[in-house]
């Protein structure tokens, strides 16, 4: 026999109408394919791929549990891959340069005709590792959001039987008091559990300052800042009436220009 | 500014029309008369605006000059009736009409700021009636799949995009005041849309009262919500989950919520420039009378809240 094993694919998106078009279309492009199976997430796909070995695998960009980038870097070097993505500047840029081929939803029928005869030449190497191209899809696709991913967003206390989420944006200061942490925004105040030592590790240092020992107060919410009668700082906010004293080691935050 | 800055206006065609009486004597003599007296009104009330806001330096100053003109003309008595009579007046009635003018001013400029706050929220509304690209393409990828397999199911989808679009694109509201009930309309055909994607995955019920339907809500707030809840609660998770779209009146304030059973909030997790764009929103049209509440229920997932003054809109004529 001359004739080589048909090619098999695995299609990984998550949504099943997608699947159903881009096997559809596969099936006229290249009739000679075996579709051995499909996934709705990454961590399905991988099971998949251990177990039916296929050669190709057509993978959706955006899925959840384990999204597309993970799902490639667990297939590098191993399968050959074709991302699936729908409109997406990012990841498309990503691609433009690099030898993986990638294809863009709602899948034409021509298009999809030139990655499989890309393919049936890609089938003769050995598949791609394709480190460059996820380490740059990575970084596109994570956005800003690594750089302020440390951060915290949001605080969680206790309101009723529900927790309520106070974006930091909205808190004016945080003040410690006896073995709670008061949070006091504009409309109103909540107690948590955690101490200001632990939250100054958390929240964004450019986002909040520690005035005193007890007191870490928002930036952008300090109005002004005056002395009292004994010559200590003072902390003015907007949208409320209480003043936050300054304490000595914090004063050079407060140093005229 | 003159409590009757209109009389000149009025003298002028109280004139006008004396010109055409001028057949008949009596009647033009009178018209006459109280022209006059509006003009020495009119006059009067000119001088004490000035004398409520001059400062009293520049009042020195006239006297002084008073002062001059009246050793000039050898004349103390009326000069001294004008000193007195000026400081009286400015003493005991200058500082309730110049508050009352100050005030005129004031509310000038805080009509300009409600002008500024209006353009904002216009600019913010624009940026979160953006439609996402990825939702169309994919819905569209859908439908084009749906006309081969299931035709019919293609048409209800197709029917779902386009009411989906008719209100979700500003340019093509009527630019009346958005209600509530339109405003559910558009998050019920996106979701349609979503649950024949996600199929299984995602269940969703809308319980938002016939009578509630009339409140005005400002638009894509609710809609923003429904999106969060799906790409942030649900989607990230292969079993999917529900999204319940509810409404009430709650101490005088329309309160919608949307509730998701999804992976829930972290407090680290960015919080994305839709929940910021409805705060600041609010507050450019409610000030502190509206507020956007994330909660995290009992039972897990996310609840979103906006609570705003409850207001029926205008019917459409």
């Amino acid at each position: 026999m001359t004739a080589q094993p048909a090619p098999a694919a695995l299609v990984v998106d998550d949504e099943r109408l997608m699947r159903e078009q881009i096997i559809g279309r596969l099936k006229r492009a290249w009739p000679e394919l075996v579709i051995v199976g499909e996934a709705g997430n990454g961590r399905e796909a991988l099971a998949m791929a251990q177990s039916l070995a296929p050669d190709i695998v057509f993978l959706d960009i955006n899925m959840p549990e384990m999204d597309g980038l993970k799902t490639a870097r667990a297939l590098a070097g191993r399968v050959h891959i074709v991302f699936v993505t729908a409109y997406d500047q990012h990841a498309i840029r990503a691609f433009e340069h690099g030898a993986v081929d990638y294809l863009v939803k709602p899948v034409e029928p021509e298009r999809l005709g030139v990655t499989c005869q890309r393919l049936r030449e890609r089938l003769q190497r050995k598949p791609d590792a394709m480190g460059e191209l996820l380490e740059q899809l990575s970084q596109r696709l994570g956005k800003a959001g690594d750089k302020t991913h440390d951060y915290l967003h949001w605080i969680q206390a206790s309101v009723g039987a529900n927790i309520r989420m106070i974006p930091t944006s909205d808190i004016l200061f945080f003040r410690a008091e006896d073995k709670y942490t008061r949070v006091q925004t504009a409309g109103f105040e909540a107690l948590i559990r955690k101490p200001i030592k632990e939250l100054l590790d958390e929240l964004d240092p450019d986002e909040f300052w520690q005035i005193h020992r007890a007191t870490v107060v928002r930036v952008d919410a300090i109005a002004q800042v005056s002395r009292n009668l004994s010559g200590k700082q003072v902390v003015h906010l907007k949208g409320s009436d209480e003043r936050l004293e300054v304490s000595r080691s914090f004063n050079h935050l407060f140093k005229q220009m | 500014m003159p409590s009757n800055a209109d009389a000149p206006e009025a003298g002028a065609s109280d004139a006008a029309r004396n010109l055409t009486q001028s057949g008949r004597e009596a009647p033009g003599t009178k018209q006459t008369l109280r022209d006059f007296g509006r003009l020495i009104a009119e006059l009067w009330w000119r001088f004490f605006d000035w004398l409520a806001v001059v400062s009293w330096k520049t009042l020195g100053l006239i006297y002084f000059l008073g002062l001059i003109l009246a050793a000039m003309l050898n004349r103390p008595n009326p000069f001294l009736l004008f000193v007195v009579g000026s400081a009286i007046i400015k003493i005991v009635a200058g500082g309730k009409r110049r508050a009352d003018l100050l005030a005129g001013q004031a509310t000038q400029r805080a009509d300009a700021e409600q002008l500024e706050r209006a353009v904002l929220e216009a600019r913010m509304e624009a940026l979160q009636a953006q439609i996402e690209p990825h939702f169309l393409f994919n819905t569209l990828g859908s439908i084009d799949q749906l006309i081969q397999t299931d035709p019919p199911r293609a048409s209800r989808m197709q029917q779902s995009l386009i009411r989906y679009l008719r209100s979700a694109m500003p340019q093509l509201r009527d630019g009346s005041r958005p209600t509530l009930g339109q405003q559910v309309e558009l998050s019920r055909a996106y979701l349609e849309i979503m649950a024949m994607r996600m199929e299984e995955r995602l269940q969703w019920t809308v319980n938002v009262p016939e009578g509630l339907k009339s409140a005005v809500f400002p638009s894509m707030m609710l809609q923003t919500l429904v999106e969060n809840a799906i790409r942030h609660g649900l989607e990230p998770r292969a079993t999917g989950g529900k999204v319940d779209i509810g409404a009430e009146i709650a101490h005088g304030q329309l309160v919608v919520s949307v509730l998701d059973d999804g992976v829930g909030f972290l407090p680290k997790s960015d919080a994305g420039v839709g929940l910021a764009n409805i705060r600041e929103r609010l507050k450019a049209l409610y000030k502190d009378r509206a507020e956007l509440v994330i909660t995290v229920p009992p039972t897990g997932g996310t609840c979103a809240t906006i609570k705003l003054p409850y207001e029926i809109a205008p019917a459409a004529t």
